[in-house]
């Protein structure tokens, strides 16, 4: 199978994985306890108010017609309305995806910045003061809590230190966006980085000891090049895998920062749809979540093939 | 006109005491707005950072106050609430007569008061906003009830008929969901308007991002002339406290709302930064569910309030920053009572009540804690060692906050937490929640008293003040004895700014006049 045949199958594959997906969660967020209409009105919810309200929502209609209402509007690529805004949940979805992109990639391409010279000088020096230092240091990030790191930065960066950066926020434009970016993206490296050099630090440290390299090294290759070329390469393929993973965890796990930041972004759109049960929004943002988690997958799939030519589909 | 002079010289008066207490102490511990000092200055832009996301800018339907307090900038009523939040004054509108009978308000507009599209507003825009609202379909239709027509006789003139005779008209006249908006919606569908809303007031729509920021900017044909001061204002929103008060301190932001009580005291001695307290009407309560046994025995319910120690749990958990309730009515209310008998800490009394009631060796029971809330967490854990003491066992059931509201609304509670704010410069709204059980089953209480549910009717109907004074006397002293909830504590709001910031004062009903804010160079 090639390559594109194998992206069409598992973008296929897609279809079932939403099936599911909309069936576990639409019976969920309606069968747990907790009324929109009463969440909205608070005190004042006079018994004609919460009618009129169920009434306007349709749901007041049997469960299984509500879902089968949600399915055939979901084929025709209609998300439906928030209960809470009013507004198109398709509208909601444009506005907040592109924070959460943002913070992703840059986390992502911050993580790796970091996680790559320090892990190949790490393995370089197996067991030594620097090696140790490098396995030892970034498990704190590990260790901290996003919150907690998030406020001391933004003290530290946003506050006292010149005002390097903004405190919170999405910023207006490109430029905008990445130096509001800057900050929470580091957050969430911090935590990511730690998992990444101790993946690439072991893969690196059996690569290291591979015949291949011996053969390179006795070929008279210099050993930055052998490091380089021949080792990091190689190493990057199960860091890639690694970091697939984490991207996919991370997709629900970013909210915090988000909170913590103000950026308006997926995970805080989730987070206050559940509060608020408003259905629509829960529906719309899980959706999103699973077809982006299957999406990192894939990336992540093809990557690893386009890094190691041995992977066939 | 008699009539009509009268008013005039009331509101006059009102306005005298109003300004002879802008923005002073409160009971609640207050320290205050942040007064006007020297001539207020044009232009510059103010960022207020707020907890939560605004809902939308539907005036009839929305209930959440961080839309309102928006809206509210943009759309304006005939009649708004005073500084003191006990009385209304003329905004929209110059005066109004009432017919001998009681039945007919007779309103005179304003001249010269223009849309932000341009057009002028006229008796057609007052009559189809006020239709509007009180169509019982929408949300806030119930305080229009007693409107029976609105009628435009000429440009200038609104005739509205009512039912009944019917007290509190004016005050429910005044709500943002009576606010005047154009004829038809200027053309537009509902849902277009709302997505891009025309008012008459100080500030005009600029734009929304979802989950980021709502701007307004400057009307400069607004008919007070020479407000409003400021360009824009912006609100953005930032959940966490933290980030509120560093973007405050940091310059991103010009008003921090809310920050926690536990940083009153600091921020008070932060250079740079004003810490205010506005009197509020926020009451906090805890509901008893008379179809729970055994709070359904007044002296279980009075035992209950009896051994609270208020200004114990005040001092703990919002560090001394709100005064205990002695009525279901906060201060800031017209005909509060502070006489109100509300049953205070008294150990002995408690005790004596537990000895008299259905369960003289005590029982145990549940309280609803939301989940998250840091604050009921901490008032119901006080709560347990005060109630151990006349032999109740409270067990705490912590519950997710969307949850609560619907257990306490379906009556699957057995004491819970709940407040309220004012809307209204009447207490005729809160009292019908409060007391009458048609309206809302009491707060989900259950409290069906016929003698209360009377006297909340006579009040509706009664137009001289003494008279409404003594009946929500006797409402608020049988309440208290009844002890169908236990009134905890009447809270301050909390708004730090800049100290570049000038004339901001939050009314008692929660809204603030951004017209009258400016910025200090």
């Amino acid at each position: 199978m090639d390559r594109l045949t194998y992206v069409g199958h598992r973008l296929l594959q897609l279809i079932p994985v939403m099936f599911g997906c909309t069936l576990v969660v639409f019976f969920m967020v309606h069968l747990i306890p907790g009324d929109p209409a009463r969440t909205m009105l608070g005190p004042r919810a006079t018994p004609e108010n919460v009618a009129r309200l169920h009434k306007e929502w349709g749901l007041d209609q049997p469960l299984i017609n509500q879902y089968l209402d949600f399915l055939s509007r979901l084929i025709h690529g209609d998300l439906g309305t928030s209960l809470f805004y009013g507004i198109e949940v398709r509208q909601m979805l444009s506005e907040r995806i592109g924070p959460t992109l943002w913070l992703m990639g840059l986390a992502a391409i911050i993580a790796v910045s970091i996680a790559v010279p320090l892990a190949t000088l790490a393995a370089t020096k197996k067991d030594g003061v620097r090696d140790q230092a490098i396995r030892f240091v970034p498990m704190f990030g590990l260790g901290m809590p996003p919150f907690w790191l998030g406020i001391i930065l933004i003290l530290v960066f946003g506050l006292n230190m010149g005002r390097l950066f903004p405190v919170g926020g999405y910023g207006d434009g490109f430029f905008g966006h990445l130096h509001s970016m800057i900050l929470p993206a580091i957050t969430i490296a911090v935590f990511l980085a730690p998992i990444l050099i101790r993946s690439l630090r072991a893969s690196l440290l059996d690569i290291l000891q591979s015949d291949y390299i011996t053969t390179a090294r006795s070929k008279g290759i210099p050993e930055k090049r052998v490091i380089a070329r021949h080792a990091v390469r190689n190493g990057v393929i199960s860091m890639v895998t690694v970091l697939g993973l984490n991207m996919a965890y991370l997709v629900g796990g970013t909210f915090v920062v988000e909170k913590v930041f103000a950026i308006p972004g997926l995970g805080t759109m989730m987070i206050d749809g559940i509060l608020q049960r408003d259905f629509t929004v829960v529906q719309a943002v899980t959706l999103t979540f699973a077809i982006l988690v299957v999406l990192i997958n894939l990336v992540t799939d093809v990557v690893h093939s386009l890094l190691d030519p041995r992977v066939r589909f | 006109m008699k009539r009509r002079l009268l008013f005039v010289l009331a509101v006059a008066a009102a306005a005298a005491v109003v300004g002879g207490c802008g923005g002073g102490s409160s009971d609640s511990g207050g320290s205050g707005g942040s007064t006007s000092a020297g001539t207020p200055q044009p232009g510059g832009d103010v960022v207020i950072a707020r907890t939560q996301e605004s809902l939308g800018m539907d005036n009839i339907n929305v209930f959440d106050n961080e839309s309102i307090w928006i809206f509210q900038q943009m759309f304006e009523s005939l009649y708004t609430v005073s500084a003191d939040g006990k009385s209304v004054k003329p905004w929209l509108a110059t005066g109004y007569d009432l017919s001998d009978d009681k039945l007919t308000y007779t309103f005179h507009l304003r001249e010269g008061v223009k849309f932000h599209n341009g057009q002028p507003m006229t008796s057609a825009d007052v009559k189809f906003s006020i239709d509007k609202a009180r169509d019982p379909k929408t949300g806030w239709g119930f305080i229009d009830v007693a409107i029976k027509s609105v009628e435009a006789p000429d440009p200038n003139t609104v005739v509205i008929k009512t039912k009944y005779p019917w007290a509190p008209l004016v005050a429910d006249i005044a709500l943002f969901n009576n606010a005047i908006l154009p004829k038809d919606y200027a053309g537009m569908s509902q849902k277009d308007f709302y997505a891009n809303p025309i008012g008459t007031g100080p500030f005009k729509w600029d734009h929304w991002t979802h989950g980021k920021e709502i701007k307004l900017v400057k009307n400069p044909d607004y008919w007070q002339k020479g407000k409003p001061y400021l360009d824009s204002v912006t609100w953005t929103t930032v959940p966490t406290d933290a980030t509120r008060e560093l973007q405050l301190k940091g310059g991103q932001a010009q008003i921090d709302e809310f920050p926690p009580f536990s940083t009153i005291d600091t921020l008070k001695q932060t250079p740079g930064i004003t810490m205010n307290l506005f009197p509020s009407t926020r009451t906090d309560y805890l509901p008893m569910n008379f179809k729970a046994k055994p709070f359904d025995d007044v002296h279980v319910r009075r035992a209950i309030s009896y051994a609270i120690d208020r200004q114990a749990m005040i001092d703990s958990v919002l560090f001394g920053y709100a005064t205990p309730a002695n009525s279901f009515m906060p201060p800031q209310v017209p005909y509060y009572d502070k006489n109100s008998p509300g049953l205070q800490f008294d150990l002995d009394k408690a005790k004596e009540e537990m000895a008299q009631s259905s369960v003289p060796n005590g029982f145990s029971f549940e309280l609803s804690v939301g989940s998250g809330d840091d604050t009921q967490t901490q008032i119901a854990q006080i709560l347990q060692e005060s109630l151990k003491q006349i032999g109740i066992d409270l067990k705490i059931r912590k519950v997710d906050p969307s949850v609560q509201f619907q257990q306490q609304q379906e009556y699957d509670y057995e004491m819970t937490f709940a407040y309220w704010t004012m809307d209204i410069a009447d207490p005729d709204e809160l009292v019908s929640f409060a007391v009458d059980n048609k309206t809302a089953g009491s707060f989900f209480t259950d409290y069906n008293d016929p003698q209360q549910i009377e006297w909340t009717h006579q009040a509706q109907a009664t137009f001289d003040t003494g008279q409404r004074q003594e009946l929500y006397t006797q409402i608020q002293k049988k309440a208290a004895e009844d002890a169908f909830m236990v009134f905890l504590y009447y809270s301050p709001y909390r708004y730090a700014t800049t100290d570049k910031v000038q004339g901001f004062q939050v009314y008692p009903t929660g809204n603030y006049h951004m017209e009258d804010v400016w910025l200090k160079q």
